[in-house]
């Protein structure tokens, strides 16, 4: 951790400040969520990191969705991931939003999150541990620190892919394309 | 770099400058001292900079004119009161005194309520409409406080009352005042916006309320003010009651010299810091009122006490 060392700070204050300031808004769609309320509280303390929740996505730069993925909930997922504000970070929690883990054969349930939403992170297990929260921030700040974590960029420049993705999913969208000038090109 | 009539320069960029730096820092405490209590290591007490860093490097969404110029005006309504109120022995801005302070606190909350309505999230309307109810609230024993510490003094200039109270003793500890002083004390956590008055920025609630649309460079700003605004409730209550940069009369032999001054900003700091970790410990044990209940109780206990303290203070006169 060099969140002490004020010579990066000066360097690249930006990219210091996503580090150590990670706002969190989790997306609590299955079981995962119970691994939260201890890695934010007493026991395991995210805060000392500079982690907290927060209540708005415009507030936010983490997205944690946490558990499995319903093609119903896919909709509000992609809406917030479009409404935080730019250099935004995403991390799917647990198996099920990897690969659609236990409800890998159901006929409801996203096996590929990252076609719909570029995601920079993964925590495997069912369920992992708070412990594996930690590791991922660290892996995390490893990713941002060599401008790997660089999700919202894909986003933009493959907007249309993204886009077409959604709407062979859904049909046609009730909102407009978040990127309107890219897609005509 | 005395008090006097003219207008310093100096006083005027360094004012803010201090205020800003101790709201800050008093949002960092706040966050440690709030961790130490729940047994938890808690942030760095740098974290509410690396955020402000942070926000201001994300984009943030406008979502029009209206929603740019409110921050900006509650930003500088609550820089405007600070220019008025005695920082130690520093006022760049004395003339208007209590009533220009007065009428001035609420141009802040008035900035927010623009802003956030033009967001048009139904979040941020209820936010709004309970900011002005918990205001309506507390503005009633506000009001009958400061009439009762203008008719004690005999004057309406908050830099005459300080400096009354540095010869005459704390107006706490003096008996005609001691009612209103409790009075203040009792609605501070209110104008703090902290628990158990917590009702506008009530996260778990209404998604942080007004806030909930603010992104980027207006969250940066936004939490600017609310560090601004702590510094304002505390600050009113240190030159009102607890005498401002008096100290049983230790800064008499280096009067009128930069010493005085420097001493005085340590003093009024070290004061408004006892005041601030106090009101920090009722945050933390205390859960949040309904705006209905917060009402009802600032209606009831403190207007009473401000009620008859005033009219102890004018019965003695």
């Amino acid at each position: 951790m060099d969140r002490n060392q004020l010579k990066k700070w000066f360097k690249s204050p930006a990219k210091m400040g996503h580090k150590y300031s990670l706002h969190v808004i989790y997306f609590c769609t299955g079981c995962g969520i119970i691994e939260i309320p201890p890695s934010i509280t007493t026991r395991w303390d995210a805060e000392r990191f500079g982690i907290i929740p927060v209540a708005t996505p415009r507030q936010a730069n983490l997205f944690l969705i946490t558990g499995y993925v319903s093609v119903k909930t896919l909709k509000p997922i992609i809406r917030t991931y479009e409404q935080m504000p730019d250099p935004k970070f995403t991390v799917g929690f647990g198996s099920c939003p990897i690969n659609g883990g236990m409800y890998w054969d159901s006929y409801n349930t996203i096996k590929h999150l990252d076609k719909y939403i570029p995601i920079d992170g993964w925590i495997a297990g069912c369920m992992p541990r708070p412990e594996a929260i930690f590791i991922a921030v660290t892996h995390l700040w490893t990713l941002i620190d060599k401008e790997m974590a660089d999700g919202y960029k894909k986003y933009r420049e493959n907007y249309k892919y993204y886009r077409a993705n959604q709407e062979q999913l859904y049909g046609k969208l009730e909102w407009p394309p978040l990127f309107a000038g890219k897609d005509k090109k | 770099m005395s008090i006097s009539n003219g207008v310093n320069i100096w006083e005027i960029i360094l004012s803010p400058l201090i205020a800003l730096i101790i709201g800050i820092f008093f949002l960092g405490l706040a966050r440690k001292i709030i961790a130490r209590i729940h047994w938890r290591y808690g942030p760095p007490i740098t974290q509410p900079v690396i955020d402000i860093i942070r926000m201001f490097s994300q984009k943030g969404i406008s979502h029009g004119f209206i929603f740019d110029i409110g921050i900006i005006l509650s930003l500088t309504g609550s820089f405007i009161v600070i220019l008025f109120l005695p920082l130690g022995k520093m006022c760049p801005l004395s003339s208007g005194g209590l009533l220009a302070i007065l009428y001035l606190m609420l141009l802040a909350p008035l900035g927010i309520a623009l802003s956030s309505g033009e967001a048009a999230n139904p979040n941020s309307s209820i936010g709004i409409s309970r900011k002005f109810l918990l205001a309506l609230g507390y503005e009633v024993p506000l009001l009958l406080i400061l009439l009762a510490v203008m008719t004690h003094y005999n004057t309406i200039s908050l830099i005459e009352i300080v400096r009354i109270q540095s010869t005459t003793g704390w107006s706490f500890g003096s008996l005609p005042l001691l009612l209103s002083g409790i009075a203040y004390f009792l609605i501070l956590p209110a104008i703090l916006g902290i628990r158990p008055f917590e009702v506008v920025g009530a996260a778990q609630e209404i998604s942080s309320g007004p806030n909930a649309e603010f992104g980027g460079k207006f969250l940066a700003f936004s939490t600017i003010q609310h560090a601004l605004h702590e510094f304002i409730g505390i600050s009113l209550f240190v030159n009102l009651f607890l005498g401002g940069w008096g100290l049983f009369g230790i800064l008499e032999p280096i009067t009128n010299t930069v010493w005085s001054v420097i001493f005085g900003i340590i003093i009024f700091f070290i004061k408004m810091l006892i005041v601030f970790i106090v009101e920090l410990f009722i945050n933390a044990v205390f859960p949040r009122f309904r705006i209905e209940q917060a009402v009802r109780y600032l209606w009831k206990w403190p207007t009473l006490f401000a009620f008859i303290g005033l009219i102890v203070v004018v019965v003695v006169k």
